[in-house]
Order: C-alpha cells, then structure tokens, then sequence
C-alpha cells in the first residue's frame, strides 16, 4: 500500500497548503472520503437495478443481516472492526437461501424476506446480547451506524476489489438484469440465462452490501441502493438520466454525509448523515417533480 | 437475412406435461409445417402458453419435440409474449427498451450506431417510431403490444412464436400486424400463434389446432374451425363429460 500511503500524504499536504478542505489533512478523512468515491458510484448504479427489479426489500434485508454476520464474526473471535470473513459469508448465505427458495415455494418474495429478515434479526440481537460480557457494546455502533474514523486501508482494499468487480460484471450484463425481470420466457429466448442471472445479482448486492458497510452501517446501509435511485426515478425521462442521476446522487450524498459532520463537528454517525442527506434530496427530488409536468410522462 | 432460408417444421410427439399434480398438457402430437402460419386456439388454462414454455425447453416435458431446420444451422427464434411486468413509472422510453432488447452496451450509455437503424426500421415497421422518445408506462396497451411486435424483428427471425398478439391492438395496430403476417408468410417464416380471435385465425392462419389439454382439431383453418368444433374446445361442460367417460372406460 505503499503508493496508496504516497498518494493520501499528498492529499494531507494539500488540504494543510489550504488548496483542499482542511478536514483532508487528517488520514482518516482522506481513507473516508475515498471509500464514499467508491462506494457512492457502484451503489447508485447498482440501486437502478435493484429498483427495476423490486428489491428494495431485499437489500435492505441483506443489509440487516450483516448485523448478524457482525456478531458471529466477533463470536467466532474475527477483529470486531472488521469480521469480513464472517460478515461477507452469511450475507451470501442468506441472500442465497433466500432466492433458492423464492425458487421453491409458492411463497411471495416479501412473505419470505419477512420471515427471513425477522429470524436473521432475532439471531443477531441474541448474539450481540451474548457478546456483551466479551466487548464493549457501543463499540459495535460503528459497525450499525457506520463510522468514519474506522475505516482502513485494509477496509479500501476490499471496497476496490468487490467495486471493481461489481462494476465488471454489471456493466456487460445490465441490460440482461433488466430483461430477466421483464419477462423471464421472452430473456430466455434471448439467450438469457434468467436463473443463473437471479442468483449473480444476490450475489452482487450482498457483497457491496457488506464491503459498504463499515461506512454506512449494517442497518443504514441497504438505504442507499434505493433512495438515490428513487429519487432518480422521480427525475429522469430515460435510462440513461435514471442511472447517471442515481450514481450522482449516491456519490454526493456520501460524500457529503462523510464531510459535512467532520467539518461541523456534528456527533452524527456517518450511515445516518449520508442516508438524511439522500433523503433530502429525494424530498426535492418529489418536490421537484411537483412542479414539473413534463416529468409525468405523456399520457397515452 | 436469415429469413431467406425460411422456418423450420415443427413435430410435437406424445407430449405431456405435469405440474405439481396437474396434467397441463397430454398427449398433444401435432405437426407445424416449414413456413406456414400455424395458430393455436383453446380455453384460458388449456396449455397453449406451457407448449410454447415446452417448445422452447423452458418447462420439463415426456414426449418429443422437434425442430427440422432448412439450414444446418439453427435459425433465430422471436417470440412475442404477451405483456411485459415492469413498474409503470419507470423512465423507460421506447428506445430504452428496444437498446435493452438488442444489444448488448448498457442501455445507460444510449443505442449503440450499429443498432440505431434496424431499431429504427422495426419500429417504423409497426407505427411506432415517432413515439419512440415515450416512455413505455405511458403507452397505450395497443402501442405496448406493436412495441413488442418490432423487438421480434431483430434480429429477423426464422421461427416465430406469437402469444395473443392481437389481444390489445386497435383497428390500426390489427393492420399493421396483417401485413407482419403476410411478410413472414412470404419468406417462409414459421409463425406459431396463440390467439383468440377466432374469425382472424380463419382468415390468416394456414392451418389451426384446437387445445384444451389435448389436441381437439387439427387442421387447415378455413375448413377446421366449424361452430361445433368451436363449441366443444371452449365448452368445459362438454370437456368434463367427455373427460369422465374416458376415465370410466
């Protein structure tokens, strides 16, 4: 990480010059606001697919499950700042599970992220309970709430490789995503391998899920696959405005959501600023919308 | 154009197909000629949508179905379903979606050049390129189903699979896919077409099959189609009776 460590004492130098903002001659602040560059982007643009696809539920079920996978990690003895291991193997487990079976049963895909959201939580919650004799439990607001000051060069490590290849297969297989939703029997005949492309998509949402939650928060963190992506779909006339507002949308909330609190000197988490921050530009996003017909769409 | 060579002939042999404990189709043989337009009619529930699902390998099926190309190769299969499950809402424009259906650049970085002009013919095709800026939520179910006729144009395909293609089209929209018929007639493209309207099928069907489970009739369609045969496939009254005195015997 040596180039790494070159890089980040010349973006130091520049903010105690004045020519950056003079939060980024701290380390930690640098480390945050380049994980929110990487995480900003590959949420937005992967929120397009989770809302053409309806699941939002989902996400936001693979997000509290890392609560989980937090706590068997730290049980099983993994650095409580950063259970990976743990985390990064039952959120697959989960998400997996859970699309297997939406295969199976008859059983609506909402019935059955309830029922595994609410399990997943009871099991956490236990966990977590059990855990606090062994550490101190307000340390593990960090990994619910997300928190700046924790972020390493370990944890920019695994966003870049799991961003890079989220990034790497969405691109070639966005408009396959799509289709598969669409109408399975039609992306099919198009030589779409519907079912294999269900299972890759859970696969892609839990591990940004996860690589992003030492920023946003394990509870916080399924909220920004969907609200940019919302608040895009309120404003845009095309795909291409869908996804490009999306990631836009998710790259300025994080980094202002990481920023705004450290130079304020806000005590505010940095899952739940980013997620405030998206929200109010969804507010203005449906207040914009408000006052535009052309953005209703023409009938008929 | 591939379409040149013309479609392939259809054989479907002894076909069944159970799901869970509901026998959705048995027994069904029936023959698709090389290009010819082959409709299927039947009640709702009768299996005319799971034959398509068997035909293109979709569904686990007994019996045989077979595929007999004029080429060595396989040609290309089109299929126009019968409606698309997306949120209304979505800013998805027309040309989003015919992007989204042909290639394979994101659909968020625009058409690509190489599919501006077929994509562009489709939909001139079916009356639908000045609308092509719309969003598809805000389309009428009439100019929905003429979208879906022009991504089965590209590529242009050998075999056409058609469920109820005419379910939402208003006069305009019917002509529009007379002519598609005919062309594909004309180049010999195989046509395999659910449909209700019974008085279409006599006019622009080569030939028709009844199938409510099993295949009823089979047959060319100006002669097949009479007001008992009809009355028998969509009675499911007299389907029971007849059902139940198959099981007693």
């Amino acid at each position: 990480m040596s180039a790494f460590d070159t890089f980040r004492q010349g973006i130091q130098h520049l903010a105690e010059q004045g020519t950056l903002p003079a939060s980024l001659a701290y380390g930690f602040v640098v480390n945050a606001v380049l994980a929110g560059l990487f995480i900003g982007p590959v949420l937005g643009g992967l929120g397009t697919l989770v809302v053409v696809k309806r699941l939002a539920f989902f996400s936001e079920a693979v997000g509290h499950a890392a609560l989980t996978g937090v706590a068997i990690g730290i049980l099983l003895g993994e650095p409580y700042t950063g259970p990976y291991g743990s985390l990064f193997a039952y959120c697959l487990l989960f998400g997996m599970l859970l699309n297997y079976l939406r295969n199976r049963t008859g059983l609506s895909p909402d019935t059955l992220i309830g029922v595994f959201l609410a399990v997943s939580l009871a099991m956490g919650a236990s966990l977590l309970l059990m855990l606090s004799g062994r550490v101190n439990i307000h340390i593990l607001e960090n990994v619910l709430f997300g928190s700046v000051l924790t972020v390493d060069a370990g944890d920019l490590l695994v966003l870049a490789v799991v961003g890079s290849l989220v990034v790497a297969l969405t691109v070639p297989l966005y408009n396959r995503f799509m289709l598969a939703s669409f109408n399975p029997q039609l992306a099919s005949v198009r030589g779409v391998r519907v079912k294999l492309l269900d299972y890759l998509f859970v696969v892609l949402v839990t591990i940004v899920t996860v690589a992003s939650v030492k920023v946003i928060g394990a509870i916080l963190v399924g909220a920004l696959l969907i609200i940019p992506a919302a608040a895009a779909r309120l404003l845009s006339l095309s795909l291409r405005g869908f996804f490009w507002l999306s990631v836009a949308i998710a790259t300025i909330s994080t980094q202002i959501g990481i920023l705004v609190p450290i130079e304020l000197e806000l005590p505010v988490p940095s899952g739940a600023a980013i997620i405030l921050t998206a929200g109010g530009l969804f507010a203005l996003a449906a207040v914009i919308r408000g006052f535009t017909p052309s953005l209703k769409g023409h009938a008929g | 154009m591939s379409a040149l060579a013309g479609g392939p002939g259809i054989a479907f042999e002894s076909v069944d197909l159970t799901l869970g404990h509901t026998d959705i189709l048995r027994q069904v043989s029936l023959r698709v000629e090389a290009g010819s337009v082959h409709a299927l009619v039947g009640p709702n529930g009768g299996g005319k949508s799971s034959l398509f699902k068997a035909l293109l390998g979709q569904v686990p099926h007994r019996g045989q179905i077979s595929l007999t190309w004029p080429g060595e190769q396989p040609g290309v299969v089109g299929y126009v379903p019968q409606a698309l499950a997306f949120d209304a809402g979505l800013p998805m424009t027309v040309m989003d979606f015919m992007g989204a259906m042909c290639q394979r650049r994101p659909v968020f970085l625009g058409l690509s050049p190489r599919w501006r002009e077929p994509v562009e013919q489709a939909l001139q095709q079916v009356g639908m390129l000045e609308k092509a800026g719309r969003r598809m939520g805000a389309l009428s179910g009439g100019e929905r189903q003429r979208v879906l006729l022009a991504q089965a144009l590209i590529p242009s395909p050998d075999l056409i699979l058609l469920d109820e293609p005419m379910s939402a089209l208003d006069e305009a929209g019917e002509a529009i896919f007379e002519k598609l018929l005919a062309h594909w007639r004309e180049t010999r493209v195989t046509v395999l077409w659910i449909e209700h309207d019974l008085d279409a099928v006599t006019r622009l069907a080569n030939n028709v099959s009844g199938l409510s489970r099993q295949v009823l009739f089979d047959g060319p369609a100006a002669q097949t189609l009479t007001p008992q045969r009809v009355l028998a496939l969509f009675s499911s009254r007299q389907r029971r009776e007849e059902e139940k005195e198959k099981a007693v015997a």
